[in-house]
């Protein structure tokens, strides 16, 4: 409601008395008008006023409070705002929610025939381990087996990283990874596509998730702490998501998941697992390390 | 009919208040331009403390690691030289974080200040949205289109704002630069750069977001890494424009400040505007 619908006789009526104070019409669609000058009586003025602010005066303590809800604990308790933990679960509901529309959004905006900007090798940059606890014993490297469950064949496969290289063929891209935390890397690599596993050995028909394991992965110190990552099959199934075996023309190296890792460019770095040990095809989503830890759980980039 | 300035004062003092000496009111801003206007203060509040969280766990500005510290990071540098220079910050038990403690929601955030910053990005979207329809419905748009004279006119008010507070402390006459539009022309350069950092904010933070598949758009600001270096200085864009623009609306009086409360003003009358 504004002043003008309440009052639009009376406005209507003045705009006589109101042009004489008014410079000529203007000549262009684009130039500015002229104010409508109305006139009110002061009660109504004043009550509106009083309407108003009052309104205003409500929105803006809702804002705070809203506003002061939605904060992280630990900053109101820095503010000195709470002095002990409370959980509001509307809060988390609300925030949750947005990460949810934020996952819808990026869904709809994958595209499996969208490729990702590839990259010329002068344009390489240097990428560091980002193991996230301690990078693990390189001791587990000449045992390793890649197990494959949820089969369509009803039983699980083992395959040793000679048979991954004897019977797929390789695929190279020089392609960024992004982190969450906001830095990326343009990096050479190199690889099986996750698509042509997909079809030497497939998943069974209701499966629409991949969960992958890395079981060799270490915790901050040094305890063991298996990394796992749910992945869309729809993304596994992308020409440039690769089961990467090299980087920089060279086997990978253990800082960066010897001898198979995930690279999927299309999704943030925290998605593209080290030394993978497990592949499981689940219909349901299954669960993600770093969802768990109040990050996204789609994460595509 | 309607009441009229004409009325004899003995009318005045029986009429019912239809019949009154009324006051002359102008329209300033449409209820959505106000509404979205307001709702700007949470939702950039938010954004910025949330987006220096996360660019806490990746500055975009860095140095060689110290080697006493290991620490790249200038903000943490001002921390711990206002920590070890500013008196009552001695005592502080983690100087690195000052800055982060004070401007963001705080070091080590990066999961919950990523949520809210979406929450309050979506939210932002959505009000800028409002606001363009505010502006369409109440012709507002027309008084925020640059015009020719405009960055010579907005030169002439800085230096009206400038030489204002020595004016006064000589006592001299300052006269306000005359111009007959709703916005003079800084303020006209100000209100209509505002906007267009938000439109770039938007689209820098979707180059951030989604550089994969957008990356037509991140190429636009010239690629990932350039989307994050424009999307920090954005957000001082806003920080930036609102400290002046507080303090100016309050020197400019009750009536300004009302005006986006109410949506009109009662100037109608003033000497530098359209009404004299």
């Amino acid at each position: 409601m504004n002043l003008e619908d309440e009052h639009s006789a009376p406005a209507a009526d003045k705009t006589s008395s109101a042009e004489s104070v008014s410079p000529p019409r203007p000549a262009s669609f684009f130039q500015e008008r002229p104010p409508e000058v109305m006139e009110v009586a002061p009660q109504l003025l004043r009550r509106l006023t009083r309407r108003d602010v009052l309104l205003f005066g409500m929105g803006a303590i809702a804002a705070a409070a809203g506003g002061g809800v939605l904060l992280p604990q630990s900053t109101l308790e820095r503010l000195g705002v709470i002095h002990e933990k409370k959980n509001w679960p509307k809060k988390e509901w609300l925030l949750n929610g947005a990460l949810r529309i934020d996952d819808d959004v990026a869904e709809a905006l994958y595209s499996r025939n969208r490729l990702v900007p590839t990259y010329t090798k002068s344009q390489i940059t240097a990428l560091k381990n980002n193991y996230n606890g301690a990078t693990p014993d390189p001791s587990y490297i000449p045992e390793w087996r890649l197990t494959l469950e949820g089969l369509a064949s009803g039983l699980s496969a083992s395959l040793s990283i000679r048979n991954l290289l004897a019977s797929f063929q390789l695929h190279e891209q020089i392609t960024r990874l992004v982190c969450v935390e906001g830095w990326s890397a343009i990096a050479w690599w190199a690889g099986l596509r996750f698509d042509d596993l997909l079809n030497a050995y497939p998943p069974m028909s209701q499966a629409k998730w991949a969960r992958l394991e890395s079981s060799v992965n270490l915790g901050p110190w040094g305890n063991p702490d298996p990394y796992f990552v749910s992945l869309n099959l729809s993304t596994a199934r992308h020409p440039q998501t690769l089961l990467a075996t090299h980087l920089n023309g060279k086997p990978l190296r253990v800082e960066h998941g010897a001898p198979l890792r995930l690279l999927v460019p299309v999704k943030l770095g925290l998605k593209n697992i080290k030394a993978i040990t497990r592949i499981t095809y689940t219909a349901d989503e299954p669960a993600d390390y770093w969802a768990k830890r109040g990050y996204s759980r789609y994460d595509g980039i | 009919m309607p009441p009229s300035i004409q009325l004899d004062k003995e009318q005045v003092a029986t009429s019912t208040p239809e019949c009154q000496a009324g006051v002359l009111v102008v329209r300033r801003h449409h209820l959505l331009v106000r509404c979205s206007h307001w709702l700007n203060m949470p939702i950039l509040l938010g954004l910025i403390l949330s987006g220096l969280s996360i660019y806490w766990a990746s500055p975009i500005y860095r140095h060689k690691p110290d080697p006493r510290t290991g620490n790249f990071d200038p903000l943490a540098d001002v921390g711990m030289w206002m920590c070890a220079h500013v008196p009552g910050l001695h005592q502080y038990s983690s100087p690195p974080d000052w800055v982060y403690n004070h401007i963001s929601l705080g070091p080590g955030m990066l999961a919950v200040a990523l949520r809210l910053h979406w929450l309050c990005a979506y939210v932002f979207i959505l009000n800028g949205l409002v606001f363009v329809v505010g502006l369409a419905l109440g012709g507002g748009w027309r008084s925020l289109l640059p015009r020719r004279t405009d960055l010579r006119d907005a030169l002439k008010m800085f230096r009206y704002y400038l030489g204002l507070p020595l004016a006064k402390l000589a006592r001299r006459t300052w006269p306000h630069p005359r111009f007959n539009t709703k916005y003079n022309a800084l303020q006209r350069v100000a209100y209509f750069s505002v906007p267009v950092a938000g439109l770039l904010s938007v689209f820098t933070g979707w180059s951030i977001h989604k550089p994969m598949q957008l990356h037509c758009l991140a190429a636009i600001f010239g690629g990932y890494d350039k989307a994050r270096i424009w999307h920090f200085w954005l957000m001082w864009v806003f920080v930036l424009f609102v400290v002046p623009h507080v303090i100016l609306v309050l020197a400019d009086g009750w009536d300004t400040l009302r005006s986006m409360i109410v949506g009109w003003s009662t100037r109608a009358g003033r000497s530098e505007g359209f009404w004299q």
